[in-house]
């Protein structure tokens, strides 16, 4: 948990959930793993508000507790990671994703459930329902049984997945009724390690739920209508046979799409269309039998992948042999040959393939900070891992002078290391060779860092912004409820006009430049967590092939 | 000991200066004596920020995520900013702000037993009397009664539309409510009407500071506004 990791999820707590679940959340980001006591004494806030504030966490999964280190009458602990929080900045990426693959219905599932944390599928499908028919036309409503599919659809491809039951953590009692024990769960009530949703056996089957239905549509009358409602709603008591189970956004699938999306669209880009469709038929075909941590697909004939070619590309046999070959021949490796039976057998080369993207982001990045010489330098390192300078300044056809000021640069930035080789056991500096070296993977992890302190510099200076121009917002968000007020009611246009009026040309032209400012910083944001994503996935992905 | 006689002055180091590539003669630059400038003179500027439609769709997103996340019950709002001055009509509006939070009883078979919230936390931050309590505790028994008359009005409007069927259900709603109210006893406040808030004879509009501009338009232009 670096400091930088700390801060940024110190900011995303206090725009999503309030200043004070960002204080017990960076506490326990920064302390462990602690009790309830502690907490409370080292923070310094009342009981109810540090309970309430742990609620929320627990909700949405950013906190996990489980039974104390000491045995099995010490008191509950509560841990907190933070992947969980640095996701929030990618929650934007998987609702559209969702929408590109399910549609409207697809997205309003997965938004509620980002929203709430976890639900139960009735829940879901009624509040979904519900804001569906928000926004059709009067007289039509949405089918229950429309969300319904669309969330089995959700589960089956394992978008969603249901929670993990709460396996008698800290407690004497036993597990919650209705669902089987996970098999790591021993006798005693202490688990080392709390279950993961993958453990449970049943975590991706639809429950049997009678939910029949339409989606109301909100009346906007009187209020005492919507008193009603409101009270009907808690009246609501009718089970839906889904009692208990909960479900959550499976977010290692959509990281594995979101990968296999960026290794599409880099074969697009260097090799042309047709490839990346092949390689697309590949990892399309190759979803259920791979595993998240596996390092290539499992090996596919020839013959299957001209099977399962989409029939919008009918390209003839000996040509997808072609393409196939020029695929393994690639530099980029994302394709590797594994065998020649069934007409040559192919995998898709992930962990390397994620290497590539890693480096390839790298280099750009050298590419935009320091010019394309210094590209040219920090490249030929890569390839050659270690040179003296004499031999940079030759291999890069770059005169000296301007070479050892470009090195010298990097060197400062520490985007390339020396690497020092003794002749004598002394270290004598004038008989030690001293070599340039880029190591790939701590300059991801430390260009990772530089991204977590960029959007935290962009949340910050967002906030800065705002509250900057506090009053001038709050002035025109009056104007505007007035202006709809008035509208709604029927007035004339001199009167509205005079509503409008109320802001000055200068106040609106520091609102519109406001404005832009701050779709900058959020797209900023968004664009700097596509890179975060990319070298978290490089980096994970060495670390499990090291395990 | 091998630099001393040597590097007298200013140019000592730890290595071999030829290695590194510092000819003698070349001037080094000046070392610092401050620390590095905030905001250093960029040599290239940065490539503008990608545009098209997806991305404008992931800011959409975003911004109304962020949005959407302040109002739900999870954003727990802190004590309430104190203003410049106390004013009168402070005592009134503290109890508006709550509703909100009360919306939210998560499942508590997934939670540790201590996290248990029984009693809401507004009382905790505002200081509280004792007269409060006892007020408030009055307060509660006749805003159940008004309730309770509330719903029988409200029953027997709708017994009015819609005719016997749906009266079983609605009866057996009632008391399920009546039992649920019971158990969640200071969560389910409502207060329908603003009359019956801290036994005051005036509406809540009476407190309102004339801070908010006042849009409503009348309808009745007929007669005259003093």
């Amino acid at each position: 948990m670096t400091a930088q990791e700390v801060r940024l999820c110190g900011l995303l707590l206090r725009e999503h959930f309030g200043e004070l679940v960002e204080k017990v959340g960076t506490h326990l980001l920064r302390s462990g793993a602690q009790n309830l006591r502690t907490l409370i004494h080292e923070t310094g806030i009342s009981l109810d508000l540090v309970k309430k504030s742990l609620c929320v966490l627990v909700q949405h999964g950013v906190c996990v507790f489980s039974a104390g280190r000491k045995g099995p009458g010490s008191p509950t602990e509560y841990l907190t990671s933070s992947d969980h929080i640095l996701r929030i900045l990618r929650y934007p990426r998987y609702i559209y994703t969702a929408k590109t693959l399910y549609g409207d219905t697809g997205e309003l599932i997965i938004e509620e459930l980002l929203q709430r944390g976890d639900m139960t599928m009735s829940s879901t499908v009624k509040t979904v329902a519900d804001r569906l028919t928000q926004n059709m036309e009067d007289g039509h409503s949405m089918d229950y049984s429309e969300v319904s599919n669309a969330f089995s659809k959700l589960v089956e491809t394992h978008f969603l997945q249901r929670c993990p039951p709460m396996a008698a953590a800290g407690k004497k009692e036993s597990t919650t009724s209705a669902t089987p024990a996970t098999p790591g769960t021993p006798a005693v009530p202490v688990s080392t390690a709390p279950p993961s949703a993958e453990s449970f056996p049943d975590c991706y089957r639809v429950p049997h739920v009678t939910l029949t239905g339409r989606g109301k549509r909100q009346l906007s009358s009187e209020d005492g209508e919507d008193q009603r409602n409101a009270k009907k709603a808690r009246m609501d008591t009718e089970t839906h046979g889904d009692e208990g189970i909960y479900w959550q956004v499976n977010f290692e699938r959509f990281h594995l799409h979101f990968r296999d999306q960026a290794i599409i669209s880099a074969v697009a880009n260097k090799l042309g269309q047709t490839s990346s469709e092949i390689v697309r038929t590949m990892l399309r075909m190759s979803e259920v039998t791979t595993s998240p941590t596996a390092t290539c697909t499992k090996p596919l004939s020839a013959n299957e992948i001209f099977r399962s070619l989409p029939n919008s590309y009918s390209i003839a046999r000996p040509i997808l042999d072609q393409y196939l070959t020029l695929l393994v021949d690639d530099p980029m490796e994302f394709v590797g040959k594994a065998g020649e039976s069934g007409g040559g057998m192919f995998v898709v080369n992930l962990h390397r393939a994620l290497a590539n993207l890693a480096r390839a982001t790298i280099e750009s990045v050298v590419q935009e900070r320091f010019g394309s010489r210094s590209a040219r330098i920090f490249r030929l390192l890569l390839r050659k891992r270690h040179l003296e300078q004499k031999q940079v300044e030759d291999f890069a056809m770059i005169p000296a002078k301007e070479a050892k000021d470009m090195l010298y640069t990097l060197l400062s930035q520490n985007l390339v290391q020396l690497q020092e080789i003794p002749k004598t056991p002394d270290y004598a500096p004038s008989r030690t060779f001293y070599l340039y070296t880029v190591n790939q993977l701590p300059t991801a992890r430390m260009l990772l860092q530089n991204c977590y302190k960029t959007v935290a510099n962009l949340i910050e200076r967002r906030l800065f912004e705002t509250k900057d121009s506090k009053r001038l917002l709050e002035k025109s968000q009056r104007i505007e409820a007035i202006l709809a007020s008035l509208q709604a009611s029927g007035a004339e246009p001199e009167q509205l006009s005079e509503v409008e009026e109320m802001i000055t040309a200068s106040e609106k032209q520091q609102l519109a430049s406001l404005r832009l400012h701050i779709n900058k910083l959020d797209s900023a944001e968004n664009q700097v967590d596509e890179t975060i994503f990319l070298l978290e996935s490089y980096v994970n992905s060495t670390a499990t092939a090291a395990s | 000991m091998a630099g001393r006689g040597r590097g007298r002055g200013r140019r000592l180091m730890t290595f071999s200066v030829e290695a590194v590539g510092i000819n003698r003669g070349d001037s080094l630059p000046p070392s610092i004596q401050q620390p590095t400038p905030v905001y250093p003179v960029m040599e290239q500027k940065p490539l503008p920020l990608t545009g098209g439609e997806e991305a404008e769709y992931l800011l959409a997103l975003k911004q109304e995520f962020r949005g959407a996340m302040k109002t739900l019950p999870s954003f727990i709002q802190p004590a309430a900013a104190l203003r410049d001055v106390e004013r009168y009509s402070d005592k009134y509006h503290s109890g508006e702000q709550n509703d909100a939070l009360m919306d939210w009883t998560p499942d508590w078979k997934r939670f540790p037993k201590e996290l248990r919230v029984r009693r809401p936390a507004t009382d905790c931050v505002s200081a509280v009397s004792r007269s409060d309590r006892v007020q408030s505790s009055q307060k509660k028994k006749q805003v159940k009664e008004k309730e309770e008359v509330l719903l029988k009005l409200e029953t027997l409007e709708k017994k009015e539309e819609r005719g016997s069927s749906g009266e079983e259900e609605e009866e057996q709603g009632e008391e399920k409510k009546k039992k649920q109210e019971e158990e969640e006893a200071d969560a389910e406040e409502e207060y329908d009407e603003e009359e019956f808030e801290e036994e005051t004879d005036y509406i809540m509009s009476y407190f309102d500071n004339g801070e908010e501009f006042g849009g409503d338009s009348d309808e009745n232009m007929d007669e005259a506004i003093y």
